[in-house]
This record gives C-alpha cells, structure tokens and sequence, in this order.
C-alpha cells in the first residue's frame, strides 16, 4: 500500500493505468498518464509483437497498461504485457466507449474485492468497463445513453451515500 | 601598468580618448565595460589607446582523454546518467562541463544487466575516466567500467550520507536501508580520516 497524494496521481510499479498516447518517436510512444511526467511504452511491449509485427497504435489512442518502472528519478515505463509475457487484459482499448476522470479515492473504492457500486450497476445494463489506478475509467454499453448514465452514476458515486446510489438505481431501472 | 578592478557597466572613458578593445562596447559616445574583470589600457603606435577589459589571466584546465574526474550526477535515463564534471584530477574546475555516462560503460563485465538506477541516482559523487571528448554538440563520454572508478558519494532517502558494504551495494547509517550503487573501490592512499 502505498499512500496515494489526494490529488494528481503518481506513478507507483506494478498499477495498471489507462494511458492516451500523445506521440510515436521511433520505437517509443510516449503516453500521458496523468503523472508529472509522460511514460514511455515500447512498440515490441505488446502480446505477440515483433520487429515485423508492430502494434497499431495512432496518437489518441487509449491503452491500459501497467509500470514496468516507475521511480521518483526517471522517466515511467509501460507494458502490456505481464512477465510471462502474456497481455492478461491489457493493450489498446478498443474504439466507442467514454473515457473520463475521477477521484483516485473512488478508484480505489471500486476496485475493491467485492464493490457493491459495480455489482449493483451490473443489474443494471451489460457494459464494459476499464478502471485505470490514475483515476481514469472508460465505460462502453450497448447505446450511447446507456453509457452515458453509467458515466453520470460512476461520477456521482463521489458523493453519493449508498442510499442515494441504491435509490437512484432503481428509479433508473423501473424507467 | 597596474590593472584596476572593472565592475560590468562603468563608463570607462569617452570614445575620443581611446578606442574600444575587448570586454568593451560604445554608446552614446563613451565606452562602457561589458564585462567584470580587470582594466587594461595599452597605447598603440598609432593613433589611440585601447581600452579593454580582461577577465581571469588564467586559462581552464580541461579533461583529456584518459583523465579522471570527479563529477555529480544530475539525471538518469534508462540508457545513460547525464552529470557535471566537477574536478579535473585534483583541480576544481570554475565552470562545470557536462558529461554522459552510457549504460554500457557503467561496468566492465555483465554490461546488458546493468541497470542504470541501480547504479547511480541524481546527487551521487562519482569518480569516472573520460573516453572520448565527444563532437561539437555532445557532451563528454565517460567510463566507470573499473574497480576504482564508480560512486564515491551517495545520500539515502534520509538524506544521511551512506556506507558502501560491497561493490553493488550502500547501507544508510541511520535506517539500515541497503541502496544499490556501482561503489567505487577507492585507494587506501586518497582516503582521510
């Protein structure tokens, strides 16, 4: 456990993080994870990546990854993959879906062993979800209003007692 | 002819008087010292004095391939440790160059498992050897791949300086935390109590 800063993330090995790519500079991107600094990601990082099969990666692009490096004197470095080499549900998040920001506390709440934020949403509509550790989640329903509340619910959760979740929720599904 | 102490700006004399030489400019019809160093005025043959200012007589001592130096590591990379070289041998040098320390450099055996955080950290002391002077762009390159070449100073995270135990490794005095470095094997010659 390592305490976190209440406000801007940092980079701590081993946490997986959504990154959004801002550059390609020859064999590297260079990744914006919300840090003090850009991390770095290289091309052949990626499962069943070679110096002919490169990876499609275009500037914008979302990836959840993890730090292979991350130290208080150098510059953060990214993988996709884990030691075995395998990506383990890491690489680049595909296309649609919404990204957006929230506290790193909420974070932390939501991936805990047994969220009830999560199970109680679940019964709501079937959606995919990707929580970054640097305060990054990216949601994706069948249709854009369904993400679109799941979003809006996500972010309320910062506020929200667990009655107030449990009561918006069932408004949500009785509609 | 004596030399005065010239601070940066004086007005020096009037542009009819002398003539400006270096370390000097002219405005409005006087010269003015562009620099803070010592006054000179040499009287030529023909026509004018010249009035120049001169910093310190002494010229830089600079490393040469082979030198050892001693310098201060201000950033690391995955591939390289950028630092200050501070003294020459053992003459302190008045402006700091900067030099590189590549990876592969860091130790003379098992060269790709050197791991640069391992090895140094901004702040460290290290005595090196200069390899190549580099181009016009780059800085110096320097080596640590021998016994006696490495760090020599290190604080922990404390902030208390460290004691090396072995070649890889310094201990923190005051919270017994092992931080790994490329500890330089000093001389028993050069060290002081």
């Amino acid at each position: 456990f390592v305490p976190q800063p209440r406000l801007q993330y940092v980079p701590v090995k081993g946490d997986h993080v959504i990154g959004i790519v801002t550059a390609k500079a020859g064999d590297v991107f260079k990744l914006d994870v919300g840090g003090s600094e850009q991390a770095s990601l290289s091309y052949l990082a990626f499962e069943g990546a070679t110096k002919r099969n490169r990876p499609n990666v275009q500037v914008g692009d979302l990836i959840y990854g993890q730090f292979l490096v991350a130290n208080k004197d150098m510059e953060p470095e990214m993988v996709c993959i884990d030691s075995s080499g395998r990506s383990n549900g890491m690489g680049i998040i595909g296309q649609d879906g919404f990204l957006f920001k929230v506290s790193l506390g909420l974070i932390r709440k939501l991936l805990a062993p047994k969220s009830e934020i999560i199970q109680e949403l679940s019964q709501l509509y079937p959606f995919e979800l990707v929580l970054g550790m640097n305060g990054r989640i990216w949601v994706k329903a069948k249709t854009v209003q369904q993400t679109l509340i799941i979003v809006n619910i996500l972010e309320a959760c910062e506020y929200m007692t667990a009655e107030q979740r449990k009561q918006a929720l069932a408004k949500l599904s009785g509609n | 002819q004596p030399l005065s102490p010239c601070p940066l700006g004086e007005r020096l004399c009037s542009a009819e008087e002398a003539t400006a030489g270096s370390g000097t400019y002219t405005r409005h019809g006087f010269i003015f010292s562009s620099l803070a160093g010592c006054l000179e005025k040499r009287s030529e043959d023909s026509g004018l004095p010249v009035v120049s200012v001169v910093r310190d007589a002494e010229s830089q001592l600079l490393p040469d391939v082979g030198a050892m130096v001693t310098c201060k590591v201000c950033s690391i990379n995955s591939r390289f440790a950028k630092v200050h070289i501070l003294y020459v041998g053992s003459t302190p040098l008045k402006s700091t160059f900067r030099g590189t320390i590549r990876r592969e450099d860091i130790r003379a055996t098992e060269k790709d498992k050197v791991e640069v955080y391992k090895s140094f950290r901004p702040g460290d002391i290290v005595l090196a050897k200069v390899i190549s002077l580099g181009d016009a762009q780059s800085n110096y390159l320097l080596s640590t791949a021998e016994n006696e070449l490495g760090v020599v100073v290190a604080r922990s995270e404390a902030g208390v300086q460290m004691v090396p135990i072995s070649w890889c490794e310094m201990q923190c005095p005051r919270t017994h935390t092992k931080d790994f470095r490329k500890v330089a094997r000093v001389q028993p010659q050069f060290l002081q109590t």
